[in-house]
């Protein structure tokens, strides 16, 4: 009844890759996230928030560096992983076909805000 | 062929069996996850692209109802990962522990622990909720 009995040899192409993203990138969000969620939700509280908090966060180069890390593993995570629910329910194939540009835009869009965001910096107003 | 594996909610209800339930949860998660990251980035970003609208916008997730979907969030994204940590595992260490009763075994481990990691968020985020969302403790 198992699955698997023999070695896999995984193809070289993109899904391939991103299969592995998915598993390698995970072992890394569990530190990231959890931490990262501790700090600002748990420690910090959501009621705390504001301009003058992410000023001070942000002081510090290693936070800016820390968050960097977290906003391209758990984002490219999340889009891959949205990628494939997807193409598990969609069956046309030119939706399928057009699915991969829409999802790398997605990803590049947000992770550019982000990233942005992060390295100028909290501006006053 | 892969297209007609039935993966959606019927399909799982068709199946009458706990197997699916970790990959549904899971997906689930990991999407209710993706939606607050998306959210979560757009706002944040704003301390930079318009930082006169970052405190109203915190101000939202302040609200009683967003609080108690942050508490279910908090136990997706403790079970995503432990989840997400058994599927790493079984794939690129122990393939041989895929198959249907080790699968069935692990929904008992892997609900327990995250169960176990989310009793302190519940304690905290719900004493929050309590506090500010409803204005308990004294102060509002």
């Amino acid at each position: 009844m198992t699955i698997n009995q023999e070695p896999l040899r995984p193809s070289r192409n993109i899904d391939a890759l991103g299969w592995k993203w998915m598993r390698y990138s995970a072992f890394l969000l569990i530190p990231l996230v959890w931490i990262h969620s501790i700090i600002q939700a748990l420690i910090t509280g959501g009621h705390n928030l504001s301009l003058e908090y992410v000023q001070m966060r942000w002081l510090y180069l290693g936070w800016r560096v820390y968050d960097i890390f977290l906003l391209g593993f758990a984002f490219s995570h999340g889009v891959n992983g949205l990628r494939q629910v997807l193409l598990d329910y969609i069956k046309p194939e030119w939706i399928r076909k057009g699915l991969n540009p829409l999802m790398f835009l997605l990803w590049i869009v947000f992770t550019a805000i982000g990233a942005i965001a992060i390295i100028g910096g909290v501006r006053m107003p | 062929m892969q297209r007609n594996i039935k993966t959606s909610l019927s399909g799982y209800m068709k199946y009458r069996s706990l197997g699916l339930l970790p990959f549904l949860l899971h997906r689930l998660a990991g999407l209710a996850t993706l939606a607050f990251l998306t959210l979560h980035i757009a706002t944040t970003a704003t301390v930079f692209f318009a930082p006169q609208w970052y405190g109203t916008l915190i101000q939202i997730f302040r609200n009683p109802i967003i609080m108690i979907i942050e508490i279910i969030l908090a136990f997706f994204i403790i079970f995503h990962g432990v989840n997400g940590l058994r599927i790493a595992y079984f794939d690129l260490f122990r393939p041989d522990l895929w198959d249907k009763q080790t699968t069935h075994e692990f929904i008992y481990i892997t609900g327990l622990i995250s169960f176990i990691l989310w009793l302190p968020a519940f304690g905290i985020l719900g004493y929050d909720l309590l506090k500010y969302g409803f204005g308990l403790f004294g102060s509002g």
